[in-house]
């Protein structure tokens, strides 16, 4: 933020463009990745909005509805299960930061498997829902139901995918630049998770009791 | 950092990790249990336990943000947290108005199912809701 250019600016010379002297490419980096992110939360936003407005009886076209679909107690063992794998990400963050390898790989794997509980309680509802024949095309209800629940469980998924990529370069690259600031962006979409699981819980599966 | 061929994970971005992370998991999942016993219980009435659970989520979603994500004003962390504060209230606007929208459209078409179509007054309040 203090650089300053004299003469034309060349693009590929400019600190933000440029890589190694006197810029800081991790920082950089993890803006953009957080306004990436930011983007993706404008999604779930726009996806929230349309639930909210789909969420009236009457869109449930005399099929199941909320009380039906969304199990509090599900989805209260599914925030244990992905609060601790957020948990554990931290933990390999803790390791990151005294440079321990070794701490950070067991931690992503720790983050990877619970995460894959996390997956196993999120699918083993929405097959459970499906058999009912409580089915995403039934009514517009549960079009914006299975659209926010499924677009998040495919958030769990590129995490699992991500951190199954990650384990790999740790072990065989080791704590690169490149690694580091890969394993942040990671950070911040693994925890981010965390944060829209909150009004997941809140305003998708504990909604049932406020309508 | 200006010297990114030493120790990466030295940058002050990796050291912003900390225990903070052991009591957003404490507080989240506490908070998280509190709504679930207020709707289990059924504590307020819907229109108050919309408020409690609304309020609730807030304050952990703040929790996370300040302990997870460590929004602060730090200077490695000032324009995530500036980008942050400006998304709040696309958030709010989106859903709200989006919300408000609809719910005028669904009075006015008489969607509403017949018990409640009758009640405009008791609709309007609802919707404050």
């Amino acid at each position: 933020m203090s650089a300053t250019t004299s003469g034309t600016l060349d693009a590929k010379k400019s600190p933000m463009w440029s890589s190694g002297h006197g810029h800081d490419v991790i920082s950089t980096k993890t803006l953009g990745f957080w306004l990436y992110l930011l983007g993706d939360a404008m999604m779930f936003t726009a996806l929230f909005a349309a639930y909210a407005v789909l969420g009236h009886a009457f869109n449930a076209a005399g099929g199941p509805w909320i009380r039906t679909v969304a199990h509090a107690g599900v989805a209260f063992r599914e925030t244990a299960w992905l609060f601790a794998s957020v948990l554990a990400y931290g933990f390999a963050m803790m390791a990151l930061k005294k440079g321990n390898r070794g701490g950070v790989l067991l931690w992503i794997t720790a983050a990877l498997l619970i995460a894959l509980g996390f997956l196993a309680v999120d699918g083993h509802e929405v097959m459970a829902l499906f058999r009912m024949g409580a089915v995403p095309e039934r009514s517009g209800f549960l079009s914006a139901f299975f659209t926010l629940v499924l677009y998040h469980g495919l958030h769990v998924v590129v995490g699992i995918a991500w951190m199954l990529v990650m384990l790999v370069q740790v072990a065989s690259a080791g704590l690169t630049e490149k690694v580091v600031y890969r394993l942040l962006n990671l950070r911040l979409f693994w925890h981010f998770q965390a944060v829209m699981w909150v009004f997941m819980f809140t305003f998708l599966y504990l909604r049932g009791a406020i309508v | 950092m200006t010297h990114g061929t030493d120790n990466a994970w030295e940058h002050p971005e990796v050291q912003l990790a900390g225990g903070g992370y052991v009591a957003a998991f404490v507080v989240g999942l506490a908070l998280m249990g509190l709504s679930f016993w207020m709707v289990r219980g059924h504590m307020f009435a819907p229109a108050g336990l919309a408020i409690a659970i609304s309020a609730v989520a807030a304050v952990a979603a703040l929790v996370q943000c300040v302990l997870l994500l460590h929004m602060n004003v730090s200077r490695t962390q000032v324009w995530q947290t500036v980008a942050l504060v400006l998304f709040i209230p696309l958030f709010v606007l989106t859903i709200g108005l989006t919300s408000w929208m609809f719910h005028g459209l669904y009075r006015r078409t008489m969607m509403m199912p017949a018990a409640h179509a009758g009640a405009p007054a008791t609709q309007a309040q609802a919707g404050g809701a």
